[in-house]
């Protein structure tokens, strides 16, 4: 609880007020990661709890009660929320309160932030580069120290990249085990809310106060009783990696042996179903999203076009004008894939492979208690020339998608710093092991104090 | 030369509580836009959550449908945009529906015939349009509360037998409390599927029928409908596969020419909530509710209880009626006098009173009391309306009316053969017309004995004394 | 890919696309990349509908209390007393 400890009195004074806001306002100058920081509109947080006073920042495609929902969007940019996320009213209760909605691509769909319609948000490590994405306005916020945790949401790798691009803890709990209720779908069967930190004891304390079975979101799920077993002696490891960038290439033999050094065996492991990782998930992920981004429409919130010559022209300018061109492009792929005629090729075939990955990882977690990857193949990359296509960057999906097409949790544990910007792998473990990844992630022993971005401060609030 | 195929879709508001996935009351008839919420108007964010009275009542109706029951049922997302439906996809089912396969048993002309069932299943209702002007005005009220849809294969072949269907199903429902049954308000609405075509052809090229909301409409615009297309045909030409209006102020049916978009519905699971398995306590719940229906009910009160068509009819038409009818039986009295009260002065009394027999405070004890009080000659029979009468509106027992009103007839003996002798003696003349052949003159002496009496003997008893004492 | 079936699809999104040439590319780009899929062998494999789904869940039928409506009602982009308001769709 070290981290969270010298953050509980940020907000107890006018002047511990004034350095807050001071020093999120020089930083957002540079990063702008949040679409919204204000100090004094949560009026919902406990006043006891054991994250009293706690702040935080929410990707603002989580409902929190009179904060904007904007999801990024031009077609919600104007939305305020009636009703406040699950996970939100539970950190809430247990005494953290809102301060800031973070930046992300236009819900949900993109890896680099810069999707947002919004606002753009910069890597505090290097302000050319992007944050990653989706959840790029949290990852910012708390690898520039703005918050002590963030939470983001994880549909294919949302928490774990930007997470891995900015040198942050990224956590995608298992599938159900956090309410989706207030999170803005995107792919409903794959996404859950994640965390990101700087601390794994963070990470682990928010993660059990958000976890648990929901009401209101039937998907959700409860923890078993008897919790998955927290040791680790085998990690495994996929036998074929190609396409790694060599800082990240560098990056994983470092870590493979750092596991070794530890006394834990790597084991090498085949699950073949994993080469079609990324069409599988982009099938799923668009079909879900045609139905689910379906409702924008102008009619009952949101932005409505000035248009009105009929009802049909009205409901398509209005998303024409609201949407941007990487949304429609996933519309009219989801909508596509789900078209009859089209559904047994794509939809259905993409459902079974999903079976096949899911099958995969059981038969892997039968020889190992942990799965070593990559996040993603290169490190945060900077805009401009040499940048990644957007089709590259979907290619570039299949360590992370992997975790949301099996369900299963993921944990961005951070390497070390190349070439001025942070490296990262992942862990993968067993359904509801997430303190396995948790303890494993200690023993790794990362050195947070060597992985602050110039500007970083912890001098203000001490 | 033609044969007719009827296909029915009927959909019924379940009488739940709140709505089919939210916590909004699914009551009817409050201001625009009073039980709307995040979740039912769509927001972003939010996530359907099932009601359990809906789930159960929909087995239940799948269960008296003879239905094959879903052991693992869930929901699809069926894609499409209207105004009205706040998601832009309805949450239905498509792949595993509550139940498939079944049959339900309808009476025309005295004869039972056996209509399948293709499926039925749950879905949410969307909201109301208003259009005035160059605008339109939506009203959510209505949207997401549940509807159970409820799709017949084509073996109906007169609009007689659609009405007869459609009686026979709102009066299941109404036994099984699942739906009101209110075609006019639309908590039970009929489209319907109509084809003909040369016998042995098989179907023919269909239209849809809608805006049928009584049983008699169906009747006739499938008539009309089965004539035009046979008209159609006649000339040469063919169906065109259409929807159209049944327009009651003409009789006629009209296409409803809407502009032919692509549609199609890309149905796929709904993520949002796990598949149900019912367990066994949810399912002999189920079967525990599912009552006897209407039309063995029927038989067994014609066959049984050798109620007369009439008196089995009326009982089988409202539960209540049928429950208090049995509910009296139990209480040892005779099933066919009691039905003749139900039917007769019961039923009478509460028209007269425009009381709804569950606020008659009429009940199987009273009603058995009744009926036992005129069998003993307590209350005269002709007094029992009254008495009714005064059970309905002041809510007390039968005896105590009686006896408040000073009802009951004289049934001491002694008293009445004072009174008889009384009577035989001061009428010598009466008795020596009777003695000598002319029996009716007894009744002028049951007459002196009421008069005695001030109206409380009781008249038969009476009459026999007087025989027995004239020796007849 | 053909424009046309990108324009039918477009009309059952309701979205309006001004330029399909310029979108056609990036859609082809990935729907080439959904075709690998066809080289599985899928054989036996029951598609995967739900992600971790557990246990039967009903909500108990039981009204909410709160009126959300005014809440609601005053996010509408058009209304008319208390009806959300559109072109009209006859």
């Amino acid at each position: 609880m070290t981290l969270l400890k010298s953050w509980d009195r940020v907000l107890a004074d006018v002047q511990s007020r004034t350095e807050y806001q001071n020093y999120v306002t020089a930083w957002e100058s540079k990063i702008r990661s949040m679409l919204t920081f204000d100090l004094n509109r949560d009026r919902f947080g406990a006043q006891d709890g054991p994250l009293a006073n706690i702040p935080f920042a929410v990707k603002d495609n989580i409902a929190v009660r009179d904060f904007n929902l904007t999801c990024g969007s031009r077609i919600l940019e104007n939305l305020v929320s009636p009703y406040t996320a699950t996970a939100v009213e539970r950190l809430q209760a247990a005494g953290a309160r809102v301060v800031g909605k973070t930046n992300l691509d236009e819900f949900g769909m993109g890896s680099s932030t810069d999707n947002s319609a919004l606002a753009q948000t910069n890597n505090p490590w290097n302000v050319n580069a992007v944050p990653g994405g989706s959840s790029g306005g949290s990852a910012a916020a708390v690898a520039a120290g703005l918050v002590p945790f963030a939470l983001g949401s994880d549909t294919g790798g949302s928490v774990r990249q930007p997470a891995a691009f900015c040198g942050c803890f990224g956590l995608k709990p298992t599938y159900g085990t956090v309410s989706r209720f207030g999170l803005v779908a995107y792919a409903s069967s794959l996404e859950v809310i994640g965390v990101l930190s700087r601390g794994v004891d963070t990470l682990e304390t928010v993660y059990d106060i958000i976890a648990g079975r929901d009401d209101r979101d039937q998907s959700s799920v409860a923890r078993p009783q008897n919790s998955p077993a927290r040791g680790t002696a085998r990690v495994g490891i996929l036998r074929q990696i190609a396409e790694l960038s060599p800082a990240i290439d560098a990056a994983y033999r470092e870590t493979i042996e750092k596991v070794k050094s530890l006394g834990v065996e790597i084991v090498e492991i085949d699950i073949p179903a994993l080469e079609y990782v990324v069409p599988a998930y982009y099938t799923i992920a668009t079909a879900e999203a045609s139905a689910n981004l379906a409702r924008y429409t102008g009619i009952r919130y949101g932005h409505r076009t000035s248009d009105d010559s009929s009802m049909e022209q009205m409901v398509a300018a209005s998303r024409n004008e609201g949407f941007g061109d990487e949304v429609k492009l996933r519309i009219l792929l989801g909508t596509y894939v789900l078209r009859s005629g089209f559904q047994d090729q794509y939809y259905i075939r993409a459902q079974k492979i999903r079976t096949a990955i899911r099958n995969g990882f059981d038969a892997a977690f039968g020889q190992v208690d942990l799965m070593l990857t990559p996040v993603f193949p290169t490190q945060a990359f900077l805009r401009g020339e040499g940048e990644l296509t957007p089709f590259q960057q979907k290619l570039a999906d299949k360590f992370t998608a992997a975790a949301n097409l099996a369900g299963i949790p993921a944990l961005t544990v951070p390497i070390g710093v190349t070439d001025g910007l942070p490296t990262a792998m992942q862990l993968l473990a067993p359904d509801f092991a997430e303190h396995r990844m948790f303890d494993f992630a200690r023993r790794m022993g990362v050195d947070m104090a060597a992985m602050t971005p110039d500007g970083f401060d912890e001098g203000w609030r001490k | 030369m033609y044969q007719s195929f009827i296909g029915l879709e009927i959909h019924i508001h379940l009488l739940t509580r709140t709505k089919a996935f939210c916590g909004c009351t699914a009551e009817f008839g409050a201001p625009p836009n009073t039980h709307v919420c995040p979740v039912c108007l769509g927001y972003p964010g939010v996530l359907p959550a099932v009601n359990e009275e809906a789930m159960k009542m929909s087995y239940m109706v799948a269960k008296a449908l003879n239905c094959e029951l879903s052991p693992k049922c869930y929901f699809d997302r069926k894609n499409y945009f209207y105004p009205d439906m706040t998601k832009n996809y309805q949450i239905s089912q498509f792949h595993d529906p509550v139940g498939r396969n079944g049959y339900f048993d309808v009476e025309v002309d005295g004869e039972i015939k056996r209509v399948r069932i293709h499926d039925v299943h749950l879905e949410e209702d969307a909201g109301k349009m208003i259009h005035s002007g160059r605008t339109s005005l939506l009203d959510y009220n209505r949207a997401g509360t549940s509807l159970l849809e409820i799709v017949t294969e084509p073996d109906l072949v007169t609009g007689k037998d659609a009405e007869a269907f459609i009686r026979e199903f709102r009066r299941m429902v109404r036994h099984l409390g699942v739906c009101d049954g209110n075609m006019e308000e639309g908590s039970l609405r009929c489209d319907a599927n109509v084809s003909i075509n040369l016998k042995g052809q098989g179907l023919g090229t269909k239209t849809e029928v809608k805006n049928l909301n009584s049983a008699r409409f169906v009747r006739k615009a499938l008539e009309y409908e089965i004539k035009r297309q046979g008209r159609v045909l006649g000339k040469g030409e063919k169906v065109i596969q259409e929807t159209r209006l049944w327009d009651s102020d003409n009789n006629v049916t009209a296409s409803m020419r809407t502009k032919e978009k692509a549609h199609d519905y890309r149905y796929f699971p709904e993520p949002d909530m796990p598949p149900f398995c019912p367990d066994d306590a949810f399912m002999s719940e189920v079967v525990s509710r599912v009552v006897e229906l209407p039309l063995v009910k029927k038989q067994r009160y014609l066959n049984g209880l050798q109620l007369s068509v009439d008196a089995a009819e009326f009982l089988v038409e409202d539960r209540l009626f049928c429950d208090l009818f049995e509910e009296t039986c139990a209480l040892g009295g005779d099933a066919k006098q009691i039905s003749n009260w139900l039917c007769g002065d019961v039923q009478g009394q509460l028209k007269r009173a425009e009381v709804a027999l569950t606020d008659s405070h009429i009940t199987a004890a009273r009603l058995n009391e009744l009926v036992k009080l005129v069998d003993s000659g307590v209350l005269q029979r002709g007094k029992a309306k009254e008495v009714l009468e005064l059970v309905i509106a002041e809510d007390k027992d039968p005896s105590a009316v009686v006896r408040e009103k000073g009802f009951e007839q004289v049934q001491d003996d002694s008293q009445l053969d004072g009174w008889v002798s009384e009577a035989i003696d001061k009428n010598p003349q009466a008795v020596e017309q009777i003695l000598a052949g002319n029996t009716k003159t007894i009744s002028f002496l049951v007459g002196q004995v009421m008069r005695f009496s001030k109206g409380k003997a009781d008249p038969k008893k009476v009459t026999d004394k007087l025989s027995q004492a004239l020796g007849l | 890919m053909n424009v046309n079936e990108l324009k039918t699809t477009a009309q059952l999104a309701m979205l309006d696309i001004p330029d399909p040439e310029k979108l056609a590319q990036a859609f082809s780009e990935m729907l080439d990349n959904f075709s690998k899929m066809m080289a599985v062998d899928v054989e036996g494999l029951e598609p995967t509908t739900h992600a971790l789904a557990q246990g039967n869940r009903l909500r108990e039928d039981v009204p909410r209390g709160t009126d959300e409506s005014e809440a609601v009602l005053d996010r509408a982009p058009e209304r008319e007393d208390r009806f959300f308001k559109i072109p009209n769709v006859l």
